[in-house]
């Protein structure tokens, strides 16, 4: 680790303890905010589940808590808010050194190693999304390790992150798929640990949630069955408002087939290529995942610079480019003026929750075609050769 | 009519003949006892209408001329009941007056009333079960003796109580609601599940019953008050089978408009019927357009021994502006003083077209009729006791029976009406701001949303203890599943520095579950004495589903009132005013846009996907070639367009040569 890397690492601990201490209603702002913030991902609903554990009132008998078991059981020993906010940017200053630590795995990246974690630093979702404490930084920790320790030959560490990155928000289970095309020697063993160490953890969740099951549904289930129905920037939220009520059952069902349909394509298609089918199926994921923030798209970003060698070959960069700013940009005054003004309705942020999935559509579809591209003129890029799919 | 009633007379007297006479003969041949039949099979042989009413009639009138002997014996005794002083049912009626300050005058009915002996252990189908309605009406009991209800409590309020320049609620509290209807009940069952099949039905027969939507109240509105609602009285309520346990149950319909469809019933209620004594006062228009009206039901079963009873009670409360109501009663489309009636304060500048009105004249005198457009038609003459009227007024105020124009005055200004005639009060006081004091309060709440965004809000109850003893209190609150309070943000604002620890001495909290069950809050609070706090919480707001909005989506959702039990220094109840909630709303018109357009970003995004995933990638030329060498339409386009094509490009290449 030389000093560049020392002083992005330091630069990520630096900007956001010191936006948190500086700006210390910001926090509390981008936690009402839709696109950092989700039911199942909010600091506030963190922090009810504390006090009702402190209170010895029932955590999962009501609607109101959905995260972890271990995470509140973890969270109610810190008691200051100082330490808090410390173990929220060490975590996300963790996902800064290993996205060096990853660029450090490639050889052809014609990238100085400490650039994707410099790009993540500065990313003002990631940053953002530090700030308002969303629980978003654990998992997105969790699977950055899982991919780092991948990619490092390590089988039981990521095994292991992956059940905790499954453990905090489900979806990452999906990631097993392209770890085990990262890990062809260790596939049998990293599935035993994975599924192990998810059952350790619902088990130890079990006991502590006074020997009772219930926390599944109110952690899992309302992932799964999309019943937390508030504005986020998911394809599916307006789509359940407005659907008739038989209906409901059936496209629950489409959208978790949605999300699962592209993963064993992308492992199966890229496998010789097994870290650009793990970015692939996260961005996938991203993309079609129930609860959605901003501060997941921003980590996904982080990972667009290890595709230096592809960056020819993108078609819609400058599109792609134009819609998160779109996002990024309206997103906020719509809901403005959707919720607090009632001078727009709905549909604007629902217009922009479809620009967002637009605008990560074409990442991946840039991304995969860039995939293609490189395989076809065997490693050696050559852009004047025009190239169609039939 | 008196046709009829000799008809029906003679009809039921051959019955009766019928029966005994069956009796006697120890039912024998059925053919010499059916008279009824045996006249029909004479009369059809003898006269040839073939209706069956001409039957019927012909039948009866042969033996009417007896019937209407007796009938006419009957009849020149003019007044029945009034001769026959034995029959006197449990029954009580009496009507409170009190004026209140700044011209207010609160008018109580109270009616009572008791049931004959319940034969508990008996269902209505048993042999030997047999029901006798006196005064308690019929309808109520089948339905509590059905969901096995030992305590109902009903209470349909409108309006607001200003207690702070009324004082305290007629009867401590106890008897009026929160805004809309407000209802709970102690129901015996096996199980929670049982008792709350039973609330439901219960639910659904009032609503029937009163004429409102009651039957709205489902498992999304039901609470199981823990330290509220308790019931009072002494020695327990009674539990008619050991095994069982009683079950408190509450709920309550904010949005629920009261109206005259409501009031009705409540007047079928009684032995009365709205017709004679106090409650043929009571009409729609007038106890509707008042400041504050209340009715409410109460029925108790109490046991002595074996022997229970229903008790039950009906109030009706209505708080009147005297002067706005005699002058709606007046001029009932309002129209602009005449000239000649206005009084101008003299003192200021005042002209034809300028003119400062004096205050309201502190004289007033009116009777009662006028206030409510009737008199008073005769006592209930059924009644153990007669009916009364009382004034609750101070000195300066004088109270007078009206009976055919003659008043009659009394030391403790309250009347017995015991004659069958009309009956009317007369009220006259030479100063209104002289009442009889109001008690006061023990303790102000009120209670307001926070924020403005359509996401998130809070809600913010202020405690106000104008009195110099600490008061204890319980407060009891029950939010809509949409409003997903976060309990960790409660925070006290108190000048004192009063910490949450020292207010709240207790808090049972259950959370919401979506669609299924209310946030039911109860905080046991002590504040202490000349002291003002404000507790506030924070919320997130839902988003419903499209319909699961009421038909005016954007005037926002009422939010019951929360409930205030006062336990010390004086038992006192009272309920905070209404909320109105406003969730955001989506846009009612877009279900198929939605559906196309996500499908479409959808089908984009798997789509492209899949194409690239699937296919083959070639050199554009490569394509080119292989389209063209397709068989058949497709194939013939591509080549039309590559000669196309190329021809222009050898255009192209003729002009550039040029």
């Amino acid at each position: 680790m030389n000093l560049r890397e020392l002083q992005v690492v330091f630069a990520c601990l630096a900007s956001r303890f010191g936006a948190a201490a500086v700006f210390p209603l910001l926090q509390q702002q981008l936690d009402r905010s839709v696109e950092f913030s989700t039911p199942v991902t909010s600091f506030r609903s963190l922090q009810e589940g504390v006090f009702l554990l402190q209170n010895d009132f029932p955590l999962y008998s009501g609607g109101v808590m959905h995260h972890a078991p271990l995470l509140v059981a973890l969270m109610s020993t810190f008691n200051s808010n100082t330490l808090i906010s410390l173990l929220f940017t060490c975590a996300d200053s963790a996902i800064a050194y290993q996205l060096i630590a990853m660029a450090k795995c490639f050889q052809n990246l014609h990238l100085p190693a400490w650039v994707p974690g410099a790009l993540y630093v500065i990313n003002p979702l990631v940053l953002l999304s530090s700030v308002s404490r969303s629980t978003v930084v654990f998992s997105n920790l969790a699977i950055s390790t899982a991919l780092l320790s991948a990619l490092q030959g390590k089988a039981v560490l990521s095994a292991a992150s992956i059940a905790v990155a499954a453990y905090l928000s489900l979806y990452p289970l999906l990631l097993l798929v392209p770890i085990l095309t990262l890990l062809p020697k260790d596939r049998f063993k990293t599935v035993a640990i994975t599924f192990t160490t998810l059952a350790g953890l619902l088990l130890s969740s079990y006991k502590i949630n006074d020997e009772n099951w219930n926390y599944l549904f109110s952690t899992y289930g309302v992932i799964i069955t999309f019943s937390k129905i508030i504005p986020n920037l998911g394809l599916w939220w307006y789509f359940f408002v407005e659907l008739f009520e038989m209906f409901i059952p059936f496209f629950k069902a489409v959208f978790n087939l949605f999300i699962v349909s592209c993963i064993i394509p992308f492992s199966l298609r890229f496998h010789k290529q097994p870290f650009y089918a793990f970015i692939l199926c996260l961005c996938w994921i991203t993309l079609t995942k129930s609860y959605p923030t901003l501060g997941e798209g921003g980590f996904l970003l982080s990972f667009v610079p290890f595709f230096r060698p592809l960056f020819g070959y993108f078609r819609y960069s400058v599109i792609s480019t134009l819609l998160f700013i779109h996002v990024s940009v309206l997103s906020p005054v719509f809901y403005h003026l959707w919720v607090d003004l009632g001078s727009g309705n709905s549909n604007f942020f629902y217009a922009i929750s479809l620009v967002y999935a637009l605008g990560l559509a074409t990442v991946l579809v840039d991304l995969v075609w860039a995939m293609l591209r490189i395989e076809y003129d065997k490693g050696k890029p050559n852009l004047n050769l025009k190239l169609t799919p039939i | 009519m008196r046709a009829l009633l000799v008809l029906f007379w003679a009809f039921l007297v051959a019955k009766a003949q019928e029966v005994r006479s069956s009796i006697d003969e120890e039912l024998l041949i059925p053919n010499e006892t059916e008279s009824a039949g045996s006249a029909d099979e004479t009369c059809i042989a003898e006269d040839s209408s073939f209706g069956l009413d001409s039957g019927n009639s012909t039948s009866n009138d042969k033996e009417d001329p007896v019937e209407e002997e007796l009938l006419n014996e009957a009849l020149q005794k003019p007044v029945f009941f009034e001769k026959q002083d034995a029959i006197k049912y449990p029954f009580a009626e009496q009507l409170t007056l009190k004026p209140l300050p700044r011209n207010y005058m609160v008018a109580s009915f109270q009616f009572q009333m008791a049931s004959n002996n319940l034969s508990v252990g008996q269902s209505e189908t048993d042999f030997d079960a047999y029901r006798h309605y006196t005064v308690f009406p019929k309808a109520i009991s089948p339905i509590l003796e059905y969901t096995n209800t030992r305590q109902l409590h009903l209470r349909f309020t409108h309006g607001l109580w200003d207690s702070e320049s009324w004082g305290q609620l007629p009867h401590k509290g106890s008897k009026s609601g929160g805004n809309g209807v407000e209802l709970w009940a102690v129901i015996e069952a096996d199980s929670k599940e049982i008792a709350f099949r039973h609330w439901v039905s219960l639910a659904n027969s009032l609503s029937g019953l009163f004429c409102s939507s009651i039957n709205f109240i489902d498992s999304e509105r039901t609470t199981y008050p823990v330290s509220s609602f308790q019931p009072q009285g002494d020695g327990g309520l009674p539990v008619f089978n050991a095994t069982n346990g009683l079950f408190l149950i509450r709920a309550a319909l904010a949005n629920e408009p009261i109206c005259t469809e409501n009031l009705t019933p409540f007047l079928k209620l009684l032995p009365t019927r709205g017709k004679s004594g106090i409650s043929s006062l009571l009409d729609g228009h007038k106890v509707f357009d008042s400041n504050w009206h209340s009715m409410s039901l109460d029925v108790e079963t109490t046991c002595d021994g074996n022997d229970c009873k229903y008790h039950m009670e009906e109030l009706i409360e209505i708080v009147f502006n005297v002067p706005n109501t005699l002058a709606r009663a007046e001029k009932p489309i309002p129209k602009p003083v005449k000239e000649s009636d206005l009084k101008c304060d003299e003192s200021k500048p005042h002209d034809n077209f300028e003119c400062f009105p004096l205050p309201q004249s502190k004289e007033i005198k009116f009777r009662l009729s006028e206030l409510f457009g009737k008199q008073i038609v005769g006592s209930s003459l059924i009644s153990e006791s007669p009916s009364q009227i009382c004034a609750d007024v101070s000195d300066n105020w004088k109270a007078y029976i009206d009976v055919d124009n003659m008043l009659f005055a009394t030391d403790n200004n309250c009347f017995s009406v015991k004659e069958n005639k009309l009956h009317d009060l007369y009220l006259e006081s030479d100063d209104t701001t002289q009442v009889t004091p109001p008690e006061s309060v023990p303790l102000y709440v009120s209670r307001s949303l926070t924020g403005y965004g359509q996401d998130s809000g809070g809600l913010r109850t202020v405690f106000k203890n104008p009195g110099n003893e600490s008061v204890n209190a319980i407060y009891f609150e029950a939010l809509p599943w949409y409003m997903r309070i976060y309990l960790s943000s409660l925070k006290i604002e108190s000048a004192d520095g009063l910490e949450i620890e020292d207010v709240v001495r207790g808090t049972y909290y259950l959370p919401a579950i979506d669609r299924e069950r209310p946030t039911h809050l109860e905080y046991n609070l002590t504040i202490p004495a000349n002291t003002t706090i404000a507790l506030s919480y924070q919320f997130d707001k839902a988003l419903l589903k499209y319909a699961e909005y009421p038909p005016d989506a954007n005037h926002g959702f009422e939010i019951e009132s929360a409930v205030v039990t006062v336990l010390e220094p004086v038992r006192y109840e009272m309920r905070t005013a209404t909320l109105l909630l406003s969730l955001s709303t989506p846009d009612f018109s877009m279900p198929y846009n939605v559906i196309i357009l996500t499908s479409t970003v959808m089908g984009l995004a798997f789509g492209t996907l899949f194409n690239l995933m699937v296919k083959r990638l070639v050199p554009l030329e490569e394509a080119d070639r292989q389209a063209s060498l397709r068989p058949g339409l497709k194939g013939k386009v591509a080549r039309m367009l590559k000669a196309f094509s190329l021809k222009r490009k050898k255009v192209d290449e003729v002009k550039k040569r040029q």
